[in-house]
């Protein structure tokens, strides 16, 4: 955020800002029997430091294959993804991925599945250090009395939080979310989204985060990457999102441009960039 | 309309492991006529799978009856399908194979042929001609869902039950189901009862949307009827003047229910002090400019200088909010719309008669009429303007929000297009929307106006959306705006602490009013736990304000839109020589007006309801003891359309009043609700006949 803004203000005065994620010219293509299958085209997206983007689209726009690239899973066909001016190649530790399915290892407990992922990363620290960076951020997420469970013990935003705890224990940089939130109830989603912030805002990494609920796009985000349709999906707006932080739900509510922007978006999706799957 | 399903003190009890029982739904009656749409809605564990399950006779109630088309429901049938969330497709088989399955196993009646075309028929109602033959691996989410409710249609039931059939598709492809569900719905006459917790879901599709309370013991905690056209349309829905009043409406209850324990633990036991019986205080306001007394008692130490040392402000978004608070004591005092004792008092919103007291006005003027711009441009300046513009366009009653029906916007409004000879109720359509959201609403053309607080009226001008058609000085001047209410047994039981909250809001009204604050008091206003918004929103008068210009001008000159908000208006009053003192003639001009709309009876017994609501013995002492000269003259009112209202004879009043809803009088009882039996017995009657 702030990054962000004194990112504008340079640029008023002429001097160059160090872009901190920038996709330039990026494209992705399978290649099938009938020829190429485009799936991205010419994706142009500079991030600042810091900044917290939500990605919104009809399912098979290619949001998470543009994340994909992002993280590494993938590479693209065209353009380029750099972090800090450096291109991306595989994916590494400092991008990491938390998924809607929460991708944790059921036969170990959650303090374990967390403890993985620290050692992986630094297998040179103690193992009381590392231990202790795993009971920090189960802290964090609010669960270090659930250490000792296992994944099938818990409920579904509990999984997710484990998830999270995992991704960020291993301190990214880039934090990309799939939907993360797109399989828990209504209350629980708020609360995570809640949780999500409050962490956000004290590691003050970046977040790269895709979402079909456009509430909790417009709560989260600084600004929303709109999609257009695929074959050949790319970035059709980006909105910038105007509420101060910390942010209140209530209080967003309150504010005349949270109708006029959740309009705006819901006009885009279904009147401007209309889907139907029977298509 | 037939009634279709009716449940009938409905209760259902678990049994738990070691004799315990879990209360999952607390006496339920709800009725739901043929082809209508009726969704449930409330957060997890709040019992409505329970309930949906008690109809479709997958579980019986432990108490109470379910009746479908007048027969008890005991098992489930065919004739009430149901449809989860999870689809329950038999993965071996394909769509066309799942759907056949169930018709051929129902309706049996039917030859061979006339099976497979009802098959046929609803493949191609969901649209899924060119997936009939895969089976449930081989297709998405909401194509599964499709082929689950194709298979729940085919068998022509007489009600749909939906299980928040799309909770597990994503937000795009749910919206696709809802159009097509809509449609279906509406072309089949089918009747559905839906359980979602998506509330944008549930403005959608419903005709009626009914909000459970948190288990346990869930209960239906409010019906909202969804009065939008159809066929509709999403964006034509979005765009609907009440769209985002209903949806705010659900989202008030579903954040109350979450609020609800948070908010009983406020009201905590009474900490006495100073010979105060209470110093800790809960006070609930709306962030509104009229919130200055409030917010400067707290900030500029009033409240402890009169000994209140544990005052915690409580912001709520809606006056709504304010009225829950009082009624379910979590509040112990709040600043309220002058008509909002009264109306709460006397059972306004068909709502149990709670007493409220008010010991004091805080504010007085602060209102305007906003248009939207386009009024401007067909040469509205005025109320025969307006009233002519009306008449050229009947087809288009223009739409205006109001805030709460008690506010002083919403009767001054009445009483302003009233007098120019608009029916309010006929020839325009009032909208109850949450003060924040009138300028979005106003800008983004679902209202053409609306009549509310600052700094609303002067944001409207200020970013192009609107101009003021009329100010206080339009209407009536001086005219009280808000008021400290609090309960009667409240002010009972803590007597002392009632006159310390006077004293202090009295002094923090005269801080206030001194234009030498008025630059700290608008930094303080804009600051995020108030109104959160730039100072050059809040205006307070001073300087380059217009002094003093004769009441009852209609004609003004065209200025500037935001000139005219900040010169033209009659800006807030804090604090005026006896314009404090809560006055019995002002409140029975506002009881006229309620009762005048319909929204409460009017009482037979006024003058009793007067000396108890209006507690002028605790202002009076409260001013003494500061000092104050306490003196005043009681007269009449005068409005700007030269009608007097006079203390004397409010009956003779009403019915001299040319547009009005039908009156009604009744003998109101104040007696506490656990003293009493029924609060208000109401006899329908036309006034002249009672007077």
């Amino acid at each position: 955020m702030k990054a962000l803004y004194d990112g504008v203000t340079e640029r008023q005065d002429g001097s160059r800002r160090e872009t901190y994620l920038e996709i330039a010219g990026l494209g992705k293509h399978y290649d099938t029997p009938n020829g190429p299958y485009p799936v991205l085209k010419d994706v142009d997206l500079e991030v600042a430091a810091g900044e917290f983007i939500c990605v919104v689209g009809h399912s098979g726009c290619g949001k998470t294959t543009l994340l994909n690239m992002v993280s590494g899973f993938a590479t693209p066909s065209e353009g380029t993804v750099r972090l800090k001016g450096r291109p991306v190649a595989g994916p590494v530790p400092d991008r990491m991925v938390v998924f809607q399915g929460y991708a944790l290892l059921p036969w170990l407990t959650v303090f374990d599945n967390v403890y993985l992922a620290v050692n992986a990363v630094n297998p040179e620290f103690s193992r009381g250090r590392k231990a202790q960076i795993v009971d920090e951020h189960l802290a964090l997420v609010g669960l270090e009395d659930a250490a000792r469970h296992y994944p099938a013990q818990l409920s579904g935003g509990m999984k997710q939080r484990v998830a999270i705890a995992r991704a960020l224990a291993i301190r990214p940089e880039v934090l990309i979310l799939d939907e993360p939130f797109g399989a828990l109830d209504a209350i629980t989603k708020e609360d995570l989204q809640e949780q999500l912030l409050t962490i956000w805002n004290e590691y003050r990494c970046t977040v790269l985060m895709i979402t079909h609920d456009i509430d909790e796009a417009l709560f989260l985000a600084d600004r929303l990457v709109l999609m257009t349709n695929g074959p050949a999906a790319t970035i059709g707006e980006i909105i910038e999102v105007p509420f101060p932080r910390p942010r209140n739900r209530e209080r967003i509510l309150e504010d005349p441009s949270y109708y006029q922007l959740r309009n705006d978006v819901l006009e885009y999706l279904y009147e401007r960039y209309a889907h139907d799957e029977t298509a | 309309m037939n009634t279709l399903v009716n449940l009938e003190q409905v209760q259902k009890r678990f049994a738990l492991p070691g004799g315990h029982q879990y209360h999952a739904l607390d006496p339920i009656d709800l009725k739901i006529g043929t082809g209508e749409f009726v969704a449930l809605i409330g957060h997890s564990g709040c019992g409505k799978s329970t309930l949906l399950n008690l109809v479709a006779g997958l579980l019986l109630p432990t108490e109470g009856i379910v009746l479908v088309d007048g027969d008890r429901v005991s098992t489930p049938g065919p004739e009430r399908m149901v449809v989860f969330q999870h689809y329950s497709l038999l993965p071996w088989l394909t769509a066309r194979q799942n759907i056949a399955l169930a018709v051929n196993a129902v309706l049996t009646g039917l030859g061979r042929e006339e099976r497979e075309a009802t098959v046929e028929e609803y493949i191609r109602l969901v649209g899924l001609q060119h997936a009939a033959d895969k089976r449930p691996a081989e297709i998405s989410g909401g194509m599964k869902q499709r082929v689950a409710i194709a298979r729940a249609l085919a068998l022509h039931p007489k009600l749909l039950l939906l299980d928040e059939p799309f909770g597990a598709l994503d937000a795009l492809t749910r919206g696709n189901l809802q159009e097509q569900l809509m449609r279906i719905c509406q072309e089949h006459r089918v009747t559905t009862l839906m359980v979602t917790h998506d509330v944008d879901e549930a403005v959608l599709l419903a005709d009626r949307v009914v909000m459970l309370t948190n288990g346990p013991r869930s209960r239906i905690g409010s019906v909202l009827e969804i009065a939008i056209p159809r066929p509709r349309r999403r964006m034509e829905v979005i765009n609907h003047p009440s769209y985002y009043s209903y949806r705010s409406e659900i989202i008030y209850f579903l954040s109350q229910q979450k609020r609800i324990k948070e908010l009983r633990a406020r009201s905590r036991a009474a900490v006495g002090r100073h010979g105060l019986e209470k110093v800790n205080l809960e006070i609930g306001f709306v962030p509104l400019t009229a919130c200055a007394p409030l917010a400067v008692a707290k900030e500029r130490g009033f409240f402890a200088r009169h000994g209140l040392e544990e005052v915690n402000l409580v912001r709520e978004t809606s006056w709504r909010g304010v009225r829950d608070g009082i009624a379910g004591g979590w509040l112990d005092a709040a600043q309220m719309p002058a008509g909002m004792p009264l109306w709460m008092s006397l059972g306004g919103g068909d709502a149990e008669p709670t007493p409220v007291v008010s010991a004091l006005t805080l504010t007085r003027n602060g209102n305007a009429v906003t248009l939207h711009q386009r009024f401007l441009d067909a040469g509205v300046h005025n109320l025969r303007d307006l009233r002519g513009w009306i008449t050229e366009n009947s087809d288009h009653p223009p739409v205006f929000g109001v805030v709460h029906p008690s506010s002083m916007h919403n009767l001054l409004l009445r009483y302003w297009l009233a007098a120019g000879g608009i029916d309010p109720d006929r020839d325009v359509r009032l909208q109850t929307i949450p003060p924040a959201q009138l300028v979005a609403n106003l800008r983004s053309g679902t209202i053409d106006g609306f009549c509310v607080g600052e700094p609303w009226n002067l944001r409207a001008a200020m970013e192009g959306a609107g101009y003021i058609v009329a100010t206080d000085r339009d209407i009536w001047m001086g005219h009280p705006g808000k008021v400290l209410g609090v309960r009667e047994p409240w002010s009972r039981n803590y007597p002392n602490t009632h006159v310390a909250l006077v004293k202090a809001l009295l002094d923090a009204c005269r801080w206030c009013e001194d234009a030498d604050n008025h630059e700290a008091l608008r930094e303080l206003l804009s600051r995020r736990e108030y109104l959160s918004m730039d100072p050059s929103y809040i205006d307070l008068g001073g300087e380059g304000a217009v002094a003093d210009v004769a009441t009852g001008t209609t004609q003004k000159p065209r200025l500037d839109p935001v000139d005219a908000a900040r010169y033209q208006c009659a800006h807030h009053r804090f604090f005026l020589a006896a314009g404090n003192r809560p006055s019995r003639t002002e409140h029975l001009w506002l009881m006229t007006q309620l009762a005048r709309w319909g929204d409460v009876p009017f009482p037979r017994n006024w003058v009793e309801v007067l000396e108890r609501m209006c507690r002028v013995d605790v202002f009076s002492t409260a001013a003494r003891e500061l000092g104050l000269d306490i003196s005043y003259q009681r007269g009449a009112i005068d409005l700007f359309d030269g009608v007097s209202f006079q203390w004397d004879d409010p009956v003779g009043y009403l019915n001299g009043l040319a547009i009005k809803h039908d009156v009604y009088m009744a003998e109101v009882s104040l007696t506490r609700r656990d003293q009493a039996g029924p609060g208000v017995e109401r006899a329908w009657s036309d006034v002249a006949a009672a007077a």
